[in-house]
């Protein structure tokens, strides 16, 4: 089976918070939960990058590792959900996680922590596909469809990636080398006549012989 | 001959240059045959945003990112303390505390086949001594319920995944774990209630004293022929008082910082918190463990001063020599009849505070 996986190009993110925006109508994200989130480092000095950030589907997921009801499975794609019929919202999984991915609305009495919600990859929940409770909980089921979460769909520059891992790397690894470092590294492509082509790579960074 | 002579020199020199040259030679057809490294700008970023990565006294300084999503660290693109939170939970607190706790019950199960019950020396008499009153017990009886549903809850949401789950099954097991974080969130306050009614009532009687230090340094006389006199507290309550005040505190007070996760507090402030909460708990449970064990079928007569108010005359010389001689010496011994008729009153109760 496929590992899905996401992949943010930070050479291409602008910034715009369209997969924001799109993951949060998409799935009717509950009120004060973002399941996705853009960081800028640097942000107005020189070098400065923005990365889209959620859940990561972790292979040794440290939420799954650390919840005290085993709440979380990994799907046959790779993907770590979670099942909010078995989750009590102890938040366990928001401290262990590096990349801030569960969440809890915060809605209940005396700031208690409701059903932690999390980036699905649109791939629903352990409910039958695209049904209503599925809907409800965890928001859409595109996965199910044949289709890809629509934070990358709708990425205008394509700097998110999402999908099959084998498949996103090898997108991103071809840009990285059609790039050939000279985004970065002026030196490299401008100064030092050493470089050659490799073979089988194409676009700028090529060189004539 | 000459010519061959000098045309052999040539050859020679041309071999010797040809073999310095030849390294040189090689190094160069390589060079421009080696693969092109291209950096992965997502290398560099990756390091640049990962402050596990950097040296300490540059991760503290790291500069944090910035997000249009607002909320407590949002801005913040990896967590460094969750892995190691992870690591203190699963790797260091479930079997540390596991067998600490295990531990302390299979000892006490040891003494208790070792040393067995301790007795009254010369059996129960038929006087009997106030201990405590109403308020008191009501105080120690309300922290014991507090302290023991806090500490079961506790332990189902720290083993229950290991223990419970493989044979309650996900959906029974979650709803117990539910109502043990629900319990566990809404009775955590009273524990701190307890706590301050706790520490308000018995403080002046735990002060330690002279006499305590010989009383440790005899073990309690627990293992020995002879008690050690002491108070009306010894040297061990008085420990106990002070591991419940300073332990419990702690417990008490990281717990708020983990209920209440609506003042801004971040995730490194609720992981430290946790792992002081965590261990606090572990350590008073096994305290508590010898505590309860002591207090009821590890001595005989010991239960009753937290129970009905009155302990025996005899057992009071016993263990509270010095507190049972004041009794004696002010008049306050009563005869054992009337506890049925003057049980519901304390007259003494007042009068008795002065008695240490």
């Amino acid at each position: 089976m496929a590992r899905m996986k996401f992949y943010c190009d930070a050479e291409r993110c602008i910034e715009c918070n369209g997969c924001v925006t799109a993951c949060k109508n998409e799935n009717d994200v509950p009120w004060g939960v973002n399941r996705r989130r853009v960081v800028t480092i640097k942000d107005g000095e020189a070098g400065e990058r923005s990365l889209s950030v959620a859940c990561m589907h972790c292979s040794d997921a440290p939420c799954a590792a650390v919840c005290p009801v085993n709440c979380f499975y990994t799907t046959d794609d790779g993907l770590v959900l979670h099942d909010k019929d078995i989750c009590i919202g102890c938040g366990y999984c928001f401290y262990a996680c590096p990349f801030g991915a569960p969440q809890f609305p915060e809605d209940g009495a005396f700031a208690s922590r409701g059903k932690m919600d999390k980036c699905t990859f649109c791939a629903g929940g352990p409910e039958e596909d695209n049904s209503a409770e599925e809907r409800r909980k965890y928001g859409s089921n595109r996965l199910a469809e044949g289709k890809l979460p629509l934070c990358a769909e709708m990425c205008a520059t394509k700097a998110l990636l999402a999908g099959d891992a084998s498949v996103i790397s090898d997108i991103y690894r071809k840009r990285v080398v059609n790039r050939g470092a000279s985004v970065l590294d002026w030196g490299v492509s401008y100064q030092k006549a050493s470089l050659r082509s490799s073979k089988g790579m194409k676009g700028k960074a090529t060189m004539e012989e | 001959m000459l010519i061959n002579h000098r045309r052999v020199l040539q050859l020679l020199a041309a071999l010797l240059l040809l073999l310095i040259a030849f390294p040189a030679f090689a190094e160069d057809v390589a060079s421009s045959h080696k693969p092109v490294t291209v950096p992965n700008p997502a290398t560099d970023l990756w390091r640049a945003v990962n402050p596990q990565q950097l040296p300490p006294a540059q991760a503290a300084m790291f500069p944090r990112g910035g997000s249009q999503v607002q909320g407590v660290q949002s801005g913040v693109l990896i967590n460094q303390q969750g892995q190691s939170w992870r690591h203190f939970r699963m790797k260091q607190l479930l079997p540390t505390g596991g067998y600490l706790l295990a531990g302390a019950m299979l000892a006490v199960l040891l003494f208790y086949f070792i040393r067995g019950k301790v007795l009254i020396r010369d059996g129960e008499s038929d006087k009997k001594i106030e201990r405590y009153s109403v308020y008191e017990r009501m105080i120690h009886w309300f922290m014991a319920f507090i302290f023991l549903f806090l500490g079961f809850s506790g332990l189902i949401l720290l083993f229950g995944r290991s223990l419970l789950l493989p044979w309650m099954g996900p959906e029974l097991f979650s709803i117990l774990a539910s109502a043990a974080k629900e319990g566990h969130n809404l009775f955590g306050p009273l524990f701190l209630l307890a706590l301050v009614l706790m520490f308000l009532k018995f403080v002046i009687r735990n002060i330690y004293q002279k006499g305590d230090l010989t009383w440790l340094l005899k073990g309690g006389g627990i293992i020995g022929e002879h008690d050690v006199p002491s108070n009306f507290f010894n040297m061990g309550e008085k420990t106990l008082f002070w591991l419940l005040i300073i332990v419990g505190g702690l417990i008490a007070i990281s717990g708020v910082v983990l209920l209440f996760p609506v003042f801004e507090q971040g995730r490194g402030i609720m992981e430290l918190s946790h792992v002081v909460h965590a261990i606090a708990a572990v350590i008073m449970l096994t305290v508590i463990i010898g505590h309860i064990y002591i207090g009821t079928i590890g001595m005989q007569g010991a239960t009753e001063g937290m129970t009905s108010g009155y302990c025996d005359l005899n057992w009071a010389k016993d263990h509270h020599s010095w507190w049972a001689q004041r009794c004696i010496d002010e008049g306050k011994v009563l005869p054992k009849q009337q506890s049925v008729d003057g049980h519901t009153d304390n007259p003494d109760s007042a009068s008795r505070e002065g008695v240490q």
